[in-house]
């Protein structure tokens, strides 16, 4: 069943490309870690080559190499049949290589159109040709069919649609081979859908493009051929049409898929916390319960209004009208502190920006809602300090040398493991948990979601959020659809199919739906 | 995002540590060398003299980078030095008890960072703007209350307190150990210390975990309002005096001060023991260019060439150990 080799197959699906980009035993060492081990793989010209991994299997090393981010060990890379040095960022965007990040790295106080032309200004005598540059870009966004206005400052976009402006960047400057790390981490399905519109235009127009995602549906809409990574090993290429989700993710993590989502089932106990008739910014009139024992699943397109009510729940924002009950009385919660106390927890959407202290110690972020408790009087005592940071680093196995190594040192997946391993020694009842599995690999995320059962046993309740359908549904003991700031429809544990849940979620295809009965 | 397995790294833990035993031997160094060049610069008088001259900025320094630890930044010490100079003369040569006027100063002080801290967090103004008001203001206030004119002190036991020494040390470095050692402990090893390190790290993150960002900041600008009204008796006490125009330029002196002792302007990194040191320094570079009769107005380049130099090393080493 399974090729050994992919030349051996004369594969009619893909076209018969010259090779545009060989690597010869690419390799690269970090003091300590083999973090690229001898790589060999050639990429042909206008093929979608999606490279799959989980965190640390050595996705992100090998963009660095080709980008000319960061220099190689040893081996070749060989571009259009001649050996390129790829020693600059520079060097490598010069041949025609390009990438486009996860997150959005360009300058968000600047136009649309001053972004996409970002040092390659059109300028006559020095003078910006600001109106001919918007005009340009227009031309260049109206072509690839985004409904996008080319004369706004970026900031004012949504992420998914910084998104794919930087896409649309990085096509306009001659680029023959794209490379997109999981691009689609904070589009909605609307904008993905107009990514891959994009990547698959690109494709006829002979752009080669390495493709890099989590999301195995993705690689399998997208790709041509997909390779596999683990523990920075290229454990196999394939040709999309001869391989499954289960190989690919025994592969990637030498373990099958059934194993990923735990779910165990609870008889739920008394009510945790109750929403009636909640409104807030972002969201109107949201009922629900939640108990003890039991996972409530909250599912929309970003936006929907998902995380706006938990952040209400949670005292960040203040609710416009609507009553929370807490274990069944009235309770005014004003502000993040007040829930703490209660007995809630948030791990935030944006490890980055609302989960981490990046530059700080793991062990002091692990504490960090705990200080109180470890303190006695004036000081912190050392010892307990100690204690429950690395008994959150063991437990929950989080790979960092020691607790005083700092966050950002860590990979994605650990990263995430703190920001929820801060909750657990604070004793919490209900936890919420905001997208808990955006960018983290397979294993990580079926290590989380363990972790939910252990949670669950011992008498608390989750809210999980989740723009990822499969993750909500096999987990969910009710799962509640939001769309545009409404709750739209409530299920039991896999009492509704995706496709329902799915329609209800899309506001636009349902009118479709209504339209034509 | 897929970020790769780091290298194993060494602890941090001791990195505070090391830093400041880097900037110990770089002061040791400058001692032994004026020491070697020069006759006066080991003489027990000079040696007073430079502790004098270090104490006060030392002292500022320590009260800045509790601010600079949270993301901002105090630019109004100088001028608060200024006008608590102002308020103990006047407090004391009205009759005040001493031990009464110093403990008012304080409080001036106290006051001054808690509306510092109304504007950062109240009114959402940029800490580089309130304090800057706050600094052209203040001595505006206090020429206004002295009518530009100087206010000698009459109280002769107030003034010897800064000459005198206890132990064959002046009494002005034992006031920077008597504030340096609760800071140490306050920032290493109590929870608000932590807690200012993570509202500079990122403060929605902290706010997310139950820590009062507010009442942090609150707090950080309150004991910059504190220490900076301390130096300003300590100053009264020295000059016999109270000025509003003094101190002019020590808010400079001050963040130096933090930045040479390892404290990052963006926050999230910095230590006591390391501004105490890079105050020293300073002092010792003043000193010594006097002693060899340097110019006055090299004095202030060479300053400006060490700050660069020693940020440097430390951002190259930073960088370096990941």
């Amino acid at each position: 069943m399974t090729p050994t080799a992919h030349e051996v197959h004369p594969a009619p699906a893909l076209e018969p490309g010259r090779t545009i980009l060989e690597l010869r035993g690419l390799e690269k060492r970090y003091p300590g870690t083999h973090a690229l081990k001898p790589v060999d793989l050639a990429f042909k010209a206008s093929e979608i080559h999606a490279i799959v991994g989980e965190n640390g299997a050595g996705k992100s090393t090998l963009i660095k190499l080709l980008t000319g981010v960061m220099p190689r060990t040893s081996g070749e890379v060989i571009w259009e049949g001649q050996s390129a040095a790829l020693a600059t960022p520079h060097e490598a965007m010069a041949l025609g290589i390009n990438a486009v990040h996860q997150e959005v790295v360009l300058c968000r106080h600047l136009t649309v159109a001053a972004n996409m032309f970002l040092g390659e200004e059109n300028s006559r005598f020095g003078i910006l040709q600001q109106r001919a540059m918007v005009k340009e870009a227009q031309k260049i966004i109206d072509d690839l069919g985004f409904d996008l206005p080319a004369h706004v400052t970026l900031g004012d976009l949504t992420i998914g649609q910084q998104q794919l402006i930087a896409a649309a960047r990085a096509t306009v400057r001659g680029t023959k081979f794209l490379i997109f790390d999981e691009p689609t981490a904070y589009l909605t399905r609307k904008e993905a859908d107009q990514l891959f519109t994009l990547i698959r235009r690109l494709k006829t127009e002979g752009v080669t493009i390495i493709y890099i995602s989590h999301r195995m549906e993705e690689v399998f809409e997208l790709a041509d051929r997909v390779s596999v990574l683990r523990d920075g090993t290229l454990v196999g290429t394939r040709n999309i049409s001869e391989t499954n989700d289960a190989e690919l993710v025994k592969l990637m993590i030498n373990r099958s898929i059934e194993q990923i989502y735990h779910k165990e089932h609870f008889t739920p106990g008394a009510a945790i916390i109750e929403a009636r008739n909640l409104s807030g910014k972002g969201f109107e009139n949201v009922s629900m319960t939640v108990r003890a024992g039991e996972i409530v699943g909250l599912y929309g397109l970003i936006g929907a209004g998902r995380s706006e009510f938990v952040t209400t729940l949670y005292g960040r924002h203040k609710k416009s009208a609507g009553q929370v009950l807490w274990e069944g009385k009235d309770v005014q919660i004003n502000s993040e502190h007040d829930a703490i106390k209660l007995g809630m927890a948030l791990a935030p959407e944006s490890r980055r920006d609302q989960g981490l202290c990046l530059n700080l110690p793991v062990g002091l972020n692990l504490n960090l809602p705990i200080y109180k408790r470890i303190s006695s009087n004036l000081l912190i005592s050392n010892a307990k300090e100690k204690a429950e940071a690395d008994r959150q680093i063991a437990g929950l196995r989080i790979k960092t040398p020691t607790r005083h190594a700092l966050a950002s040192s860590l990979s994605g997946g650990n990263q995430q493991k703190i920001v929820i391993g801060k909750w657990l020694a604070h004793g919490a009842k209900l936890f919420i948990f905001d997208e808990p599995t955006v960018g983290v690999d397979v294993g990580t995320k079926a290590e989380i979601y363990r972790l939910f059962s252990a949670l669950l046993s011992k008498g608390a309740g989750i809210i999980l959020i989740s723009s990822y359908l499969p993750e909500v549904y096999e987990l969910a003991d009710t799962l509640h659809v939001f769309r545009r700031g409404k709750l739209v429809a409530t299920h039991g544990f896999h009492t509704a199919d995706h496709e329902d849940i799915l329609t209800q979620a899309l506001a636009e295809k349902q009118e479709k739906l209504g339209g034509k009965t | 995002m897929s970020t790769e397995a780091i290298p194993a790294e060494k602890p941090k833990r001791n990195y505070n540590a090391l830093f400041g035993l880097t900037l110990l031997a770089l002061l040791v160094l400058l001692w032994v060398i004026l020491s070697l060049s020069t006759s006066s610069f080991a003489s027990a008088n000079n040696i007073s003299n430079l502790l004098r001259q270090g104490s006060m900025i030392a002292i500022l320094a320590v009260g800045q980078t509790f601010v600079i630890i949270t993301g901002g930044i105090d630019l109004s010490v100088g001028a608060v030095v200024g006008f608590a100079t102002v308020i103990a003369a006047m407090l004391i040569n009205a009759g005040v008890p001493v031990f009464l006027a110093i403990l008012l100063t304080l409080l001036v002080g106290v006051a001054i960072g808690l509306f510092h801290g109304f504007g950062i967090v109240k009114m959402g103004l940029p800490p580089f703007i309130i304090t800057l008001a706050t600094l052209t203001s203040l001595r505006g206030i206090g020429l206004l209350m002295t009518n530009g004119n100087s206010i000698s002190i009459n109280n002769d036991a107030f003034q010897e307190f800064s000459r005198n020494s206890f132990l064959g040390v002046p009494n002005l470095f034992w006031m920077v150990l008597l504030v340096g050692i609760p800071a140490y402990v306050f920032l290493h090893h109590s929870r608000w210390g932590r807690y200012l390190f993570s509202v500079g790290s990122n403060a929605e993150a902290s706010r997310l975990s139950g820590v009062n960002v507010q009442r942090t900041i609150f707090m950080a600008y309150t004991l910059s309002g504190l220490c900076a009204a301390f130096v300003g008796v300590l100053l009264a006490s020295r000059i016999g005096i109270g000025n509003p125009t003094q101190a002019e330029g020590w808010e400079l002196q001050a963040i130096a001060s933090s930045v040479i002792g390892g404290t990052s302007l963006f926050g999230a990194v910095g230590s006591v023991h390391g501004p105490l040191l890079g105050a020293f320094i300073l002092a010792t570079i003043n000193n010594g260019a006097n002693l060899l009769n340097v110019n006055a107005f090299w004095q202030r380049v060479i300053t400006g060439v060490l700050i660069i130099v020693i940020v440097y090393f430390d951002g190259l080493r930073r960088r370096g150990g990941k």
